[in-house]
């Protein structure tokens, strides 16, 4: 089900409608069939792929806790963690790694065909099964008890509102959550209604409204001009915050409705003067899980500084993967990887510290950050390393072509107002900044919002570009 | 708590119904010419304009060797020295038209031509697939408040959200189930039956050669044409819903009944499969006639050689055929 549809919009007020009317120790069964109503109106039998990843990773859990022995432990912990990866390769990595084993043999000479899998990805399956193998990892670690009520786990598997696209919460926080007594509190509606009204405006107005401009250039761009193509390139790193900014607050004023917190996942990604920054503010819960189950496990800082810059790449490469079966994203991964290298050797070289102050140096940093993450989104974007390669030629040489003439429609405007609204909210959450004003200036900025929503959405109601993942 | 958020809902009514004030006065109109061009052509309609056209891809010709480009309408208006306005769209029916149609409430023509094509009332055609951007059109046409409507078209909420699977799995049903009624015994009971006894070769076409293509073209004319329309059809409530327009807004209403192939369907599939179509036929001339429509019966007046498709039924014509209709329709205007 997706958050932008009317399908959604009846299914939310029902499930916390019926929330606040079950006595809390029933609540887990509705979130549990109610997330699995929501998870199956996707591909219904894809569920039993979800169902498959609860009673592995509880079983592991419970096991890792029993099992006396470090090594049994241990081992339990890599058969779930492979397990776990296994799905993950099976439905995302299987044709992929098949193409790219039949082009190594190619060159090698020895030449095979494999049979390629005709499938639908599992909606959100690396986000479920990197959430349910933090869980793993922290009872082995013994920072997690083993949860022995299968429904609560599950739930924190299953959890609607962030389980097809983040955030990717730790059992620590979530699973308590989950489990925590909730009163009916009128903020925690003020709260949850502002972010849903936040998020959809940034989804439906902002990214629905760029996505057809950028659509059209990447789909063609060898008619449009540099001009074009460069709009299209700034107009793409809009979009895909928009995208996923949008989705991530639907998703945490869903479970505020419920009284359910979750961690946020953006704070101002674009207002950032290096990379590294960039990712402080950029899916958060992804950059603290490959932080904390991938880059400290090799070793983390505490390492020579050849190996520490494998490490980076390492986090790089692999974070690009996670994104998708294709080697434009791995490119992506390592691009990012190479300018964080870069911006820390420059930093540590010239002892170049900047300043917290608005200052002309921070707004040219800022621009050119804005300007390479954009540049780098094209590999992300693009299907293939042709279309990576008509974009940057176009954007060079297609300066004789005549104007397309394509219609922006509101998508300049927004894509101000997005920027401009992160300017204004720092790096507030949005319903606690509108907490702060007067009930005649939140009136005001709700009547904005909802004119933008309902008045000025784009009209070719797009999945959200996380969901492939 | 529950008087504070009983207020906070209050407000948001208010601010919402302030909101779609707001809109209809600013962006509708920019909105209706981006998602409905022809309902805002019927918006923005000339004073001066005597009759409005309403039609489809048979209004024009797709054929470049054709001795004139000119439409049937602009033909109607040489021909009956009237201004007519064609708003024509390819694939558009009824269902579409009635929205269009009530656009035009500013402006007062002596009448409208609505084109009715003969198969729109089958089954293929009302579950068609391939009317998306009409349906986005007429979605911001709807009665509902307007700000409403707006919002469901960026939900997608404008289109019968199922599969083309699903599509096809209502057709096949209905071809499967639903009965052919002739006042005499046919051997074939619907449509399916029909069609199983074309493809097994059971079907004895009227001494023509039988090969795989008239095969094929032969099963398409029984599946778009064999259908009994009664008063349950959704497009002739569609019709309905147009010519009491025409009453009620005292707009004299014309159905221009479009020619079909009837020598094709003779040759090939036979005399019972035109009894079906000459009966639906007069059904709906007697159903609006006593609606105070005018219908005009073009359905036998192109010659097979003016069909500008001869493998598929279509409703194309070429110079020949739409002179014919426009002669025919002015006429009746005059």
């Amino acid at each position: 089900m997706l958050f932008n549809s009317l399908h959604f919009l009846l299914f939310l007020p029902i499930v916390v409608l019926l929330y606040y009317t079950l006595p809390t120790k029933f609540r887990w069964v509705l979130i549990f069939f109610a997330s699995c109503y929501f998870y199956m109106a996707f591909v219904p039998k894809y569920i039993l792929i979800l169902f498959a990843i609860i009673i592995l990773d509880y079983s592991a859990g419970i096991l890792i806790e029993k099992i006396k022995g470090k090594k049994f432990k241990l081992l339990t912990l890599i058969l779930s963690l492979i397990c776990n990866v296994g799905l993950l390769a099976f439905f995302k990595y299987f044709n992929f790694i098949n193409i790219n084993l039949e082009w190594l043999a190619d060159i090698l000479g020895v030449h095979f065909k494999t049979q390629l899998l005709e499938i639908i990805l599992p909606i959100g399956l690396s986000f479920h099964t990197f959430q349910s193998m933090s869980y793993t990892i922290e009872v082995y670690r013994g920072n997690q008890k083993a949860e022995k009520h299968l429904g609560y786990f599950a739930n924190y598997v299953l959890f609607f509102p962030q389980m097809v696209a983040g955030p990717i919460e730790k059992y620590a926080t979530l699973g308590q959550e989950l489990k925590k007594k909730v009163e009916l509190v009128y903020e925690n509606f003020s709260s949850g209604f502002r972010l849903i009204l936040f998020g959809l405006f940034i989804k439906m107005a902002i990214a629905d409204n760029v996505a057809p401009i950028v659509n059209q250039v990447y789909e063609n761009p060898s008619s449009f001009n540099s001009l074009e193509i460069f709009i299209a390139i700034l107009l793409f790193s809009i979009q895909i915050y928009a995208d996923f900014y949008g989705y991530s607050t639907i998703a945490i004023g869903a479970a505020k409705l419920m009284g359910i917190n979750l961690i946020d996942n953006f704070k101002t990604p674009y207002l950032t003067r290096s990379v590294n920054e960039f990712w402080k503010g950029w899916h958060i819960s992804l950059t603290s899980w490959f932080r904390e189950y991938l880059f400290i496990p090799l070793g983390g800082s505490r390492v020579g500084y050849a190996r520490w810059i494998i490490n980076i790449m390492i986090i790089f490469l692999v974070s690009g993967l996670w994104h998708g079966a294709n080697w434009t994203f791995v490119i992506w991964g390592g691009l990012h990887g190479i300018v964080y290298l870069t911006e820390r050797g420059f930093n540590k070289l010239f002892k170049f510290k900047l300043n917290e102050n608005f200052s002309l140096l921070n707004l040219v940093l800022g621009i050119k950050n804005f300007l390479v993450v954009s540049f780098i989104w094209v590999f992300f974007r693009a299907e293939s390393f042709e279309k990576v390669k008509m974009i940057f030629q176009g954007l060079i040489h297609n300066t004789n072509i005549p104007e397309y003439k394509l219609h922006y429609n509101y998508s300049l405007m927004f894509a101000i107002t997005l920027i401009a609204t992160d300017v204004v909210l720092k790096k507030n959450r949005v319903d606690s900044y509108l907490e702060k004003k007067s009930t005649f200036v939140r009136w005001a900025i709700y009547s904005v919002l909802l004119f933008g929503l309902l008045a000025m959405s784009g009209i070719e109601n797009l999945p959200f570009i996380y969901f492939q993942f | 708590m529950v008087k504070k958020i009983g207020i906070k809902i209050v407000l948001l009514v208010i601010v919402v119904t302030l909101l779609n004030c707001i809109y209809q006065f600013t962006l509708l109109k920019r909105d209706i010419g981006q998602m409905a061009p022809c309902a805002y052509q019927c918006l923005k309609l000339p004073k001066n304009v005597d009759y409005v056209y309403f039609g489809e891809s048979s209004n024009f010709t797709t054929d470049r060797n054709d001795s004139t480009t000119l439409s049937i309408s602009e033909l109607i208006g040489y021909y009956s020295n009237k201004k007519i306005i064609a708003i024509d769209t390819p694939a558009v029916h009824a269902g579409i038209y009635k929205y269009w149609i009530k656009q035009l409430n500013n402006a007062k023509p002596k009448g409208i031509i609505v084109t009715m094509n003969l198969r729109s009332f089958g089954e293929d055609w009302i579950n068609s697939n391939l009317e998306t951007n009409l349906n986005r059109g007429v979605r911001i046409l709807k009665s509902e408040p307007i700000l409403w409507n707006r919002f469901l078209l960026s939900l997608k909420n404008f289109e019968d959200e199922i599969t083309n699977a699903a599509r096809d799995s209502v057709i096949q049903k209905q071809w499967r189930t639903k009965q052919l009624h002739f006042p005499y015994e046919f051997k074939y009971k619907t449509v399916k039956q029909w069609d199983n006894a074309i493809a097994m070769g059971l079907y004895e076409p009227q001494g023509q050669p039988w090969d795989s293509k008239r095969i094929e073209l032969t099963a398409h004319l029984v599946k778009n044409y064999a259908f009994n329309i009664d008063e349950e059809n959704p497009r002739v409530k569609d019709f309905d819903e147009i010519a009491r327009w025409g009453l009620k807004n005292n707009v004299k209403v014309y159905f221009n009944l479009l020619a079909e192939n009837v020598q094709l369907a003779d040759s090939l599939v036979g005399e019972n499969l035109v009894f079906l179509m000459k009966n639906n036929r007069d059904f709906l001339v007697k159903r609006y006639v006593n609606l105070g429509a005018v219908v005009v019966d073009n359905l036998e007046k192109v010659d097979h050689k003016s069909f500008l498709e001869k493998n598929w039924p279509t409703e194309h014509y070429d110079y020949k055929g739409r002179i014919n209709i426009a002669k025919i329709i002015s006429n009746k205007l005059n």
